[in-house]
């Protein structure tokens, strides 16, 4: 091993193959992956869900079980504190193992809330740890504990000793985790996608978090994750996966800058940037991940390569292109090749992304021009504002919950959910919600498709006919406004009936409304079914049988199915992989533009939000705190919340520190808002003005386009995210 | 935790107070009362319609039979809360003297049948998660379906009839040795106790421990692939720390819970298996007492019986409070 004799590696993965043996056959999760993680370094590993990153990281600590897992091939070789030690050998050694285990390498996990244990107090599990490892008094383990817990940044941490894990917030979780990974001081900690099921604004405090701790604690770390922008934000080298190989590896600025592998360079292209052409088509990867046994022969991305050719039915090579950049793939051979990386390096930096964009749309996926943004000059806007060309206006909207005690059920306070909301949707038109777990973007989704009765306020719907008051109506009347609604839901598996067939569950709401029999029924599902790109024939199957995308499809085809013109998106992306989700956003974006559908699209992404939306809401415990124009409120934010949230989104843009001063702390609990502003508790710019006074929802322009509720928007220069943008490409 | 407990204990007035009525009104729904019955049993045997006449009429007045039945569920009731349990018109002795002893043998063999229950099942459903498609697992998921599926009276048919036929044993069913039965009570009639009630702990308990085993399995399996166990596995723990520091506090939780459910059970289980054995348990009493129409006696026995209920829901409740500091939240 002459790279882990290196006293600077303290992490060596040599050729690593695991296999799963099921009675469906052998499968091969990890196939011959090489990882270095040297001291003091972050490494991030990515890839989409099933390329076997997991494996890859469990292997290290004999996570795996074996069986079904078969460890066929390689080495792991990790610095202890007996030295150099082989891993993979001592997966049978227990003793061993567990020594290592909490004391030389560490790791947390995705969900905090299911990370810790349910039943026993934060102090009490972290302590375990170090009474685990080292002949130490109780005492001074409890309070090595307490100096850990505000090494993390727990507020009172003395305090937090006897709490339990239910009674955290998910990031205040997320630091009790790290800091018990942490307290016996091991060298490297292991990431499995530790910010994934985090809100932004809470994901940018704990990447800030590990990056400190990285320093303080001279710790090195791979990290994995599916989010290229958590990559760039906080790793010095990456390397990419899939299906189970290693496609790319090299220092972060190099391979964001200059992605070599298609792969690597679909998964840059997939993501929707705050850069990018609002409302166009985003450059998707064609296809979806396969399944691991269907993979192909030789280069297991063949299938999906826009640059596939001849070579590629074999294994390609590891290429060296600098001395920190290496890639598997046949282009960077000097080999034979027509395509448009030709032989060397430097037509790879000819910006190979955009050249992706001609070959790859997917093969179902309706072709055409990408749509177009429609104008939006204050003008127009404000003579669009009449009453013809509404299509949904809600005012004053609430929506709120008695919290209920006692032996009696008295009513102790009440969570307002949403509080007072007014919006327009025209025509034709895309708004867009964006807010944090909690907020109560959800919620407006369900009012104004009336699945739950508002508290208060109006609700007027366009039917035929007019706008219509719904707010009051009978379910019964209500099932005639449905028909123009439609309504897509974030988990695709769960909103699809598993027992019900693509047929009837596409075709339900056409025998629900009369609008089909029998036979016209298939005609008008296979209809459907082609329009979101999936093939007509495939009306007898079960939800099971299609990939998660597909499933997102079928979804879109059966709240298309009425011909409505309004669309209520509840987060139809967030649970696909990156290279499903842009597939997904442009067959949206290009449904929209030829139905003409007014559309209500929610999400927490802002950078999600802003490629499909003109108009942007940003919404805050139960209140719109800004309104406007999709790009205006992205690059012109006036109010500190947006701003936060566009800070807190990690850019994929390696070595960018964002200036701004972050969010401070936790969401604060719906059913006890702050007085006043109710972002004051977390505002950088709080005033004691904002404590006292709540601010209304009030136009800063001229034009009145742009709303905002904050009581300095005036004065407040805030930052957006598009100049920035430009500035550092520059 | 006070107002919990306190909250606990007004409910369980509630549900006593409802029981009792309930009770006293079903007893009461058929339509004829004992008096009929003994009529019946009284011309079966020839006796003078006279003196038949008197007899009724003097049972009547005794338990104001012929009043309205509110008016016989308060004069009840009230007597019940003194612990005065009424008189049983069939066996013509107090209902507590018959109730008395049963009742705590019943409850005693119950409970142990539970502890039985649970030193059997949890070891055994622990170490089948831990060791999932071994040799051992598929031995006792086999062992437990076949437990769930045999009726408790074929156990003991099968028992008996073994001991008969290959041990030639005289005096298998019963609680105690023949010469032991109408004795006092002696640590000699104990001892003989203890050599009998093993097989009824297996016969009764059977079919719950088989049931137990399998919950303690799913439910073990289910946290033994939670993320909390990583996170154990990660600190270096032991695997034994694992698997009763971390695992076992969480996967017991719905066994507990389920012991207020198990008690009865247990008791209406254990009915058959009494009268097959001819074991002194309740069960047997309170079936006679219904096709008798003993008014007074079922409906002491249901009363007593619910009220040990209750309390045994009561106590799994608490401890469920005291193991998961979740529960104490809610509450």
């Amino acid at each position: 091993m002459n790279s882990a004799a290196n006293p600077d590696i303290v992490l060596n993965i040599h050729n690593l193959q695991v296999s799963f043996r099921s009675i469906a056959g052998t499968t091969r999760a990890v196939n011959g992956v090489s990882l270095d993680v040297k001291s003091g370094e972050i490494v991030g590993l990515v890839g989409e869900s099933g390329c076997g990153k997991s494996v890859t990281i469990r292997s290290i600590v004999g996570l795996v079980p074996s069986p079904p897992a078969i460890f066929e091939a390689g080495e792991i070789w990790l610095r202890t504190r007996q030295g150099l030690t082989e891993t993979l050998a001592l997966r049978k050694n227990m003793r061993a193992l567990r020594q290592i285990r909490g004391r030389d390498v560490s790791m947390i996990f995705q969900e905090p809330m299911r990370s810790l244990h349910p039943m026993m107090p934060i102090g009490r599990q972290i302590t375990e740890g170090i009474l685990e490892h080292e002949v130490i008094d109780p005492t001074e383990a409890y309070e090595r504990t307490v100096e850990m817990l505000d090494l993390v940044g727990l507020p009172n941490p003395a305090g937090q000793m006897n709490r339990y894990a239910y009674e955290l917030s998910g990031g205040m979780r997320q630091r009790a985790l790290i800091a018990l990974a942490l307290v016996c001081h091991p060298q490297l900690l292991l990431a499995d996608e530790p910010t994934t099921a985090l809100d932004v604004t809470i994901q940018a405090q704990i990447l800030d978090l590990i990056k400190d701790l990285r320093e303080r604690m001279h710790m090195s770390v791979l990290l994995i994750t599916h989010n290229m922008g958590v990559v760039a934000n906080l790793a010095d080298r990456v390397s990419v996966m899939y299906l189970g190989k290693i496609v790319e590896t090299g220092a972060v600025e190099e391979v964001f800058k200059e992605p070599a592998h298609p792969y690597t360079q679909g998964l840059l292209a997939s993501m929707p940037s705050l850069f990018s052409e609002p409302k166009t088509n985003l450059q998707s990867l064609r296809g979806i991940v396969p399944e691991l046994a269907m993979a192909p022969q030789g280069c297991v991305f063949a299938d999906r390569c826009p640059y596939v050719m001849p070579q590629c039915s074999e294994t390609p090579p590891l290429v060296e292109l600098s001395a920190a950049h290496s890639t598997a793939c046949w282009l960077y051979t000097g080999a034979d090749t027509h395509g448009p990386a030709d032989d060397s390096a430097s037509s790879v930096e000819a910006a190979p992304v955009p050249v992706l964009g001609n070959r790859n749309a997917s093969p179902g996926q309706p072709q055409g021009q990408p749509p177009q943004p429609p104008a939006s000059d204050g003008i127009a806007r404000t003579a669009s504002d009449a009453e013809e060309t509404i299509q949904l206006q809600i005012e004053g909207v609430a929506l709120h919950y008695p919290i209920l005690r006692g032996l009696l059920r008295r009513q102790v306070g009440t969570v307002r959910a949403v509080d007072g909301v007014d919006l327009t949707i025209r025509q034709g038109e895309t708004l867009g919600l964006v807010g944090e777990s909690g907020c109560g973007k959800t919620s407006v989704g369900r009012l104004v498709t009336r699945l739950v009765d508002p508290s208060a306020g109006h609700i007027r719907f366009r039917v035929p006919g007019g706008l219509e008051n719904i707010t009051r109506i009978a379910q019964k009347e209500m099932k005639s406004v449905r028909r123009s609604m439609g309504m897509v839901f974030q988990d695709p598996l769960s909103s699809l009936n598993a027992r019900m067939n693509v047929r009837n569950i596409v075709g339900e709401p056409l025998m629900l409304h009369k609008m089909a029999r029998g036979r016209k029924v298939d005609d008008r599902v296979g209809e459907l079914l082609e329009l979101v790109g999936l093939r007509a024939g495939h009306q007898s199957r079960f939800p099971h049988a299609f990939s998660g995308g597909q499933r997102q499809r079928i979804a879109i085809a059966r709240a298309l199915a009425t011909e409505p013109d309004f669309l209520v998106a509840d987060e139809p992306v967030s649970a696909l992989d990156v290279s499903v989700q842009a597939q997904i956003l442009n067959l949206l974006l290009t449904l929209q533009q030829r139905l003409n559908l007014s559309m209500l699209f929610i999400a927490h992404d802002i950078a999600v939000v802003r490629h499909v939306s003109d108009r942007i809401a940003v919404m805050y415990l139960g209140k719109i705190v800004e309104l406007g124009n999709a790009r205006d409120v992205c690059s012109r934010p006036v109010h500190p919340y947006t701003e936060a949230l566009l800070a807190s989104i990690p850019l994929p843009l390696p070595g960018f520190e964002a200036s701004r001063e972050m969010p401070k702390g936790d969401l604060p609990d719906p059913a006890n808002p702050p007085t006043g502003c109710r972002f004051h508790t977390r505002c950088p710019y709080s005033q004691p003005l904002c404590a006292a006074e709540e601010p209304i929802l009030r136009a800063q322009d001229q034009a009145g386009g742009h709303l905002g509720a904050c009581h300095f928007q005036d004065e407040l220069q805030l930052q957006g995210v598009e100049e920035l943008g430009k500035s550092l490409r520059a | 935790m006070r107002t919990y407990i306190l909250q606990r204990l007004l409910q369980m007035i509630i549900v006593m107070i409802v029981v009792m009525v309930a009770s006293f009104v079903i007893v009461e729904l058929p339509p004829g009362d004992f008096l009929t019955t003994l009529r019946e049993q009284l011309t079966e045997q020839n006796v003078d319609p006279k003196v038949i006449d008197s007899t009724v009429a003097m049972y009547r007045e005794r338990y104001g039979l012929g009043e309205n039945w509110f008016i016989r569920f308060a004069k009840w009731a009230w007597s019940l809360m003194k612990g005065d349990m009424g008189y049983s018109m069939q066996h013509n002795r107090p209902a507590s003297d018959l109730i008395g002893e049963r009742l705590s043998l019943t409850l005693w063999i119950s409970v142990a049948t539970l502890v039985f229950m649970f030193i059997i099942a949890i070891p055994i459903g622990m170490l089948s998660a831990i060791k999932q498609y071994s040799a051992w697992d598929h031995a006792f998921t086999f062992l437990a379906l076949l437990g769930v599926s045999v009726p408790s009276f074929i156990t003991a048919l099968v028992f008996l009839l073994l001991s008969v036929t290959m041990m030639g044993a005289t005096s298998v069913a019963g609680l105690f040795s023949p010469e032991y039965v109408t004795a006092a009570w002696s640590w000699a009639k104990f001892v003989d106790l203890l050599k009998h009630v093993w097989v009824i702990l297996f016969i009764v308990g059977l079919g719950d421990t088989a049931s137990t085993i399998r919950i303690m399995r799913a439910k073990m399996l289910d946290t033994l692939g939670e993320p909390y166990i990583d996170t154990a596995r990660m600190k270096g723990l032991s695997s034994a720390k694992i698997y009763f520091r971390h695992a076992l506090r969480v996967a017991i939780n719905p066994i507990i819970s389920s012991i207020g459910l198990r008690f009865p059970q247990i008791i209406s289980g254990s009915t058959i298996v009494a009268i097959v054995l001819t074991l002194p348990l309740i069960g047997p009493l309170l079936l006679d007492a219904l096709r008798g129409e003993d008014v007074y006696l079922a409906c002491s026995i249901l009363v007593l019986l619910t009220l040990a209920l209750i309390i045994g829901n009561f106590l799994a409740d608490l401890t469920l409070a005291w193991l998961d500091p979740r529960i104490r939240l809610e509450s």
